[in-house]
């Protein structure tokens, strides 16, 4: 029982480090010069990546 | 020694994550186009899974088989790598504006590239000790980087070629990639 105790709470340690970085980081402020950096990508079938032109159409629509 | 340079040569030429295991073929196709854009994610992928191995095996052996949770582990490895990349964003942002400009636009990328995940998974299957995996961990994301490199050249070339319309764009780029792979599977015979 306590084993399943500890998975979650390891989990839920992971979790909370996981949005610390990601908040931490999102309020980190960009370089100068480095506002508007664009991959050289056209897109794949993954559009789960925000790099994705997808995203730009649904923004433009 | 020669053991570990047999296994530097195998995960680099021989077993290569995108030739022969196809592994991360997302950011093979989509990053490849151009040289600068396929250097700045092969380092970005170097570092990122060198740094994700050493602290997916350290959190293996220190946290999860002395606490018999060793059937978190792909869980915890896919959060590590995910903060890992959050974290490795902020300070290339904050201590390194130059090295942002050129490896930024990739950073999230390699979140979702399953060659991360692949080699921290690996090092524990395979049960390797501490030097093994250090050559594995370099090995892998070194192959990677080789092969997107030498990728994007030939698809730099195929963009001045006349190409028939039916295999532009991606039909002959996996061409070229299915020919490369054949390519590779001869350096079997060096080991």
């Amino acid at each position: 029982m306590i084993k399943y105790i500890l998975a979650v709470l390891f989990f839920a340690a992971l979790v909370l480090i996981y949005i610390g970085l990601y908040l931490m980081n999102k309020k980190t402020p960009l370089p100068e010069g480095c506002e508007n950096l664009k991959a050289d990508c056209e897109g794949c079938h993954d559009y789960a990546c925000l790099h994705n032109p997808a995203h730009k159409e649904k923004e433009g629509n | 020694m020669g053991e570990l340079i047999t296994l530097l040569v195998t995960c680099v030429l021989i077993n290569n994550v995108i030739l022969n295991q196809f592994l991360g073929m997302c950011p093979f196709m989509g990053v490849s186009k151009k040289q600068s854009s396929a250097l700045g994610m092969g380092v970005a992928v170097v570092f990122v899974i060198v740094v994700a191995a050493l602290v997916t095996y350290g959190l293996y052996y220190l946290v999860l088989v002395p606490l018999g949770l060793e059937f978190m582990e792909l869980i915890t490895f896919i959060l590590v790598i995910a903060s890992l990349v959050q974290l490795t964003e902020m300070f290339i942002k904050k201590y390194s504006p130059s090295l942002y400009k050129s490896l930024g636009v990739y950073l999230p990328l390699i979140t979702t590239n399953c060659v991360v995940l692949n080699v921290c998974l690996i090092n524990i299957t395979n049960a390797y000790d501490f030097s093994h995996m250090l050559v594995y961990s370099v090995g892998t994301p070194l192959g990677f980087a080789l092969v997107l490199y030498i990728f994007s050249t030939i698809r730099e070339r195929l963009d001045l070629s006349s190409v028939p319309k039916a295999f532009q764009g991606n039909g002959i780029a996996l061409i070229c990639a299915a020919i490369m792979s054949m390519a590779f599977s001869g350096l079997a015979g060096i080991v």
